[in-house]
C-alpha cells in the first residue's frame, strides 16, 4: 500500500474517482492551471481537461451555486473554497439552496455536491486564513459535515462524499496536508460517512475530537499512559450526522468525557456532544462532561505568542485529561 | 412563403392554434390569480403572490422553451409561465393550499415556488437572485457532458439584479458564453421600492455589456415582442452562441402579495394607466382583429376557464394534507450511518 501525505491522499481520491466516473467535475479558484493553492488538484487538468477541471473567478456563491446547477443536471461536482475563511459568501448557497433542494421539492430534485475547504490554524494564517467554521454548518439538516484526520480517511471519506446523494461539506486541516503520512489504499477506497473511529482504546476516560486535534489528543494520551491513565481517543470524522452510538458506547465504558476542538468553545460542536452525553449517558458519568476549545476570539491572531496562546497543543490537552481523570 | 405583409404571428411562425391556446393560458393564469386573492381574503389560502400583468412576458418566454428539454428556473411571479409549460390549475391550487399532492413541493413551500423535474422546472428558494448561479451551473454541465442544442432560461425581477448572486450568475455565463437566457420581468418595483432606488441605470438590459452578452429591451406586455426576443435568444443559446439578457418592461396589476398594500407607494392613476395596457386585453384584440377568435368564442373560453378553476379549487380543498409524520421525509437521500 502506498504511503501518502494527507494532501496526496486528497489528490489521489480526486484522481481515482474522476477516472472512474465521468460525472465528476472539480471547480474552484486556481484549481486548474495552478492545481490549487495547496496543490490538492494538481495534475487533474492535464488528465481530465478543462471541461471537468474548471478555474472559477473569485465568486464563492457562484462556485457553490454552479456546482448545485451542475448537480441538478446529473453531475457530481466537487467545489473548492480556497480557504474556509471565505466560505461566508457561499453560505446562502450551501444552507438555503444545496441543503434544502431535496426537501423543498419533496424529493423530486437532489444535490449531490461536495464543498471542500482547507481550514484551521497553526500556519501563521492569522484571522482570515485559519478559521474553523464547521459549527456554522452542523445545525442545518440536509448537509453532512466531514473532517478527516488521517491520509486514509482523507481519501476514503472524500470518495464516499463524492458519491453521497446529498451535499457534503468537507473540511481539510491545512496543517495536516504535509505533516502526516500513512498507508492509503489504491483505487476506489471508501470510508463510511457518519461513523467515528476509535484511534486509541482505553478505560479511564474518553476524548472526542476531530481534525488536527485528534493527533494532539493521541500524543497527550501517550503522556498520560506513562502515568497509568488509560485514555480512549475517538476521532469523530463526521460532525453531521454524529455517530451517537460510538460516542455513547465509549462514555458508557469510561464514565468520563472530554471534547476537544480547535474551534472556539461557545457554540462549537462540543456543546452538542456534551448535550448528547448529558441526555443519553448521564447514569454512566463519574464526572462532569468537559470541553476544551479555543478561547472565544475570532481565529488565531498573527503574532506568534498570540497564535500559540490561541491554539491547543498536546500539553493543554494532557492537562485537561489529567484534571478529568482526577475528578 | 412568409412575406413582410403577413400578419405578425405568421411571420413569427406561430399557428392560430398556438395563439388560441396561449390566450387560454393567459386567461387561466389571471383567473387563478384572481381566485387566489379571493381565497386568501376568505382565509382559505394563506398566501398569494401575483402574476397579474406579467402574463405576456411569461407566455412569450414559454413559447421559446422546448418543454421538458430546456431547463427553466422561474421565480415566484411565474405562474403563467409554468402553466404554459404544463402545470394545470389543479397543480397550482394544490400548491397554493399546501396539499400532499402539490407537484411543486408536496406542501413544503409557500405559493409561488414552482417545480417539476418532469418539465425541467427547477425548484427555487425564496432567496431573491440566488437561482441564476444554478442556471449557469446547469449550462456549464452541458459542456462536461458534450450536450448541444439545449438551453437554460432563468427569470427574475429587476430588484433581483442588485443581488450579489445575480451578478455572479451572469458573470459565469458571460465568461464561458454559456447557453443561458436571463429574463428580467421589470415591473418597476421591488415590493415598494421604485426602480430608481434599486437599479442605477434606466434599462436593466444595459447591464448585459458588463457580462459580455447582448442586452435586449422589449415591451413585456406585447407577447409577440417578448416571443421574438426570447426565441432569438434561445436559438442563439442552443446554437452555442452564448447568453442573452432580456428585459421585459411590464407592470404588476395587483399588490406584491396579499400581505402588501400598494396604496402606500403607487398612485391609483398609475395603476389605471397600466390597466389600460393589460397584456391580455391586448392579445385578445389581436386575435379578434385577425379573425382568429370571435367574441362568442372568447366568452365561451372565459366560461370554461372559470369552470376549470372552480373545479380545481374544489378538488384542491378536498385533497388530502401531507401526513404530519412526513415532516422529516426527504431530508436526505440516504442516511449513511
Ligand atoms: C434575498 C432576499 N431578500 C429579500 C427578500 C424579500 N423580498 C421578496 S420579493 C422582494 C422584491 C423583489 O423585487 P423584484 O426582484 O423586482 O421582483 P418582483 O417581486 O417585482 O417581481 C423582496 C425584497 C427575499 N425574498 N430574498
Ligand atoms: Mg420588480
Amino acid at each position: 500500500m502506498p504511503v501518502l501525505t494527507f494532501l496526496e491522499a486528497i489528490r489521489s481520491a480526486l484522481h481515482d474517482a474522476m477516472a472512474a466516473d465521468q460525472r465528476i467535475i472539480v471547480l474552484g479558484e486556481d484549481v486548474a492551471v495552478k492545481g490549487g493553492v495547496f496543490l490538492a488538484t494538481d495534475g487533474l487538468l492535464a488528465r481530465f481537461g478543462e471541461h471537468r477541471v474548471i478555474d472559477m473567478p473569485i465568486a464563492e456563491a457562484a462556485i457553490v451555486g454552479v456546482a448545485i446547477g451542475a448537480a441538478i443536471h446529473g453531475l457530481l461536482p466537487v467545489a473548492e473554497i480556497q480557504f474556509a475563511d471565505y466560505i461566508y459568501p457561499a453560505i446562502d448557497q450551501i444552507l438555503n439552496e444545496a441543503a434544502r433542494l431535496r426537501y423543498r421539492s419533496n424529493g423530486d430534485w437532489s444535490c449531490p455536491i461536495v464543498v471542500r475547504a482547507p481550514f484551521g490554524a497553526g500556519i501563521h494564517g492569522a484571522l482570515y486564513h485559519s478559521q474553523s467554521v464547521e459549527a456554522l454548518f452542523t445545525s442545518t439538516p440536509g448537509i453532512k459535515v466531514v473532517v478527516p484526520s488521517t491520509p486514509a480517511d482523507a481519501k476514503g471519506l472524500l470518495i464516499t462524499a463524492i458519491h453521497d446523494p446529498d451535499p457534503v461539506v468537507f473540511f481539510e486541516h491545512k496543517q495536516l496536508y504535509r505533516s502526516v503520512r500513512g498507508d492509503v489504499p489504491d483505487g476506489m477506497y471508501r470510508e463510511p460517512i457518519g461513523k467515528a473511529a476509535v484511534r486509541r482504546s482505553g478505560d479511564d476516560l474518553s476524548v472526542f475530537s476531530y481534525g488536527l486535534m485528534v493527533h494532539y489528543a493521541l500524543t497527550a494520551a501517550e503522556q498520560l499512559a506513562a502515568d497509568g491513565i488509560d485514555a480512549e481517543v475517538i476521532d469523530l470524522r463526521t460532525l453531521a450526522p454524529l455517530d451517537r452510538h460510538t460516542i455513547l458506547a465509549s462514555v458508557a465504558k469510561t464514565g468520563r468525557a472530554l471534547i476537544v476542538h480547535e474551534d472556539t468553545l461557545t457554540g462549537g460542536v462540543g456543546g452538542e456532544i456534551a448535550a448528547l452525553i448529558a441526555e443519553h449517558a448521564f447514569e454512566y458519568l463519574d464526572a462532569p462532561v468537559r470541553r476544551l476549545g479555543a478561547p472565544d476570539v475570532f481565529a488565531a491572531p498573527f503574532a506568534d505568542p498570540l497564535e500559540a496562546h490561541f491554539m491547543l497543543n498536546p500539553q493543554k490537552i494532557a492537562a485537561a485529561m489529567r484534571d478529568l481523570a482526577a475528578y | 412563403m412568409e412575406s413582410k405583409d403577413d400578419p405578425l404571428h405568421i411571420r413569427l411562425g406561430l399557428s392560430p392554434e398556438q395563439l388560441v391556446a396561449g390566450l387560454r393560458t393567459m386567461i387561466t393564469a389571471r383567473e387563478t390569480d384572481d381566485r387566489l386573492w379571493l381565497l386568501s381574503r376568505q382565509g382559505r389560502a394563506h398566501f398569494v403572490v401575483t402574476s397579474a400583468g406579467h402574463e405576456a412576458s411569461q407566455l412569450g418566454c414559454a413559447w421559446a422553451i422546448h418543454i421538458g428539454h430546456d431547463y427553466v428556473i422561474p421565480y415566484y411571479r411565474d405562474m403563467a409561465l409554468v402553466m404554459a409549460l404544463g402545470q394545470s390549475p389543479l397543480d397550482i391550487m394544490l400548491h397554493a393550499m399546501g396539499r400532499r399532492d402539490d407537484p411543486s413541493s408536496g406542501g413544503r413551500q409557500m405559493f409561488g415556488h414552482f417545480s417539476s423535474r418532469r418539465l425541467r422546472i427547477v425548484s427555487g428558494s425564496s432567496s431573491v437572485g440566488s437561482h441564476l448561479v444554478h442556471a449557469a451551473g446547469i449550462a456549464l454541465a452541458f459542456r462536461a457532458t458534450g450536450e448541444r442544442d439545449i438551453a437554460v432560461m432563468g427569470l427574475f425581477g429587476e430588484g433581483a439584479t442588485a443581488e450579489g448572486a445575480w451578478h455572479e450568475g451572469l458573470t459565469i455565463a458571460g465568461i464561458h458564453q454559456l447557453p443561458v437566457v436571463f429574463v428580467c420581468e421589470n415591473n418597476q418595483y421591488a415590493i415598494s421600492v421604485p426602480q430608481r432606488h434599486e437599479v442605477p441605470v434606466e434599462d436593466v438590459a444595459t447591464k448585459a455589456t458588463g457580462y459580455g452578452m447582448p442586452g435586449v429591451v422589449v415591451d413585456g406586455n406585447d407577447v409577440f415582442a417578448v416571443y421574438a426576443a426570447a426565441r432569438q435568444a434561445m436559438d442563439r443559446a442552443r446554437a452555442g452562441e452564448g447568453p442573452t439578457l432580456i428585459e421585459c418592461k411590464t407592470y404588476r396589476l395587483r399588490p406584491h402579495s396579499n400581505a402588501d398594500d400598494d396604496r402606500k407607494y403607487r398612485s391609483a392613476e398609475e395603476i389605471e394607466a397600466w390597466r389600460a395596457r393589460d397584456p391580455i386585453l391586448r392579445f385578445e384584440r389581436y386575435l379578434i382583429d385577425h379573425g382568429l377568435l370571435g367574441p362568442e368564442q372568447l366568452e365561451a373560453m372565459r366560461r370554461e376557464v372559470r369552470a376549470e378553476v372552480d373545479a380545481a379549487t374544489d378538488a384542491a380543498e378536498a385533497a388530502p394534507w401531507p401526513l404530519p409524520d412526513s415532516l422529516t421525509d426527504h431530508l436526505y437521500g440516504s442516511v449513511s450511518r
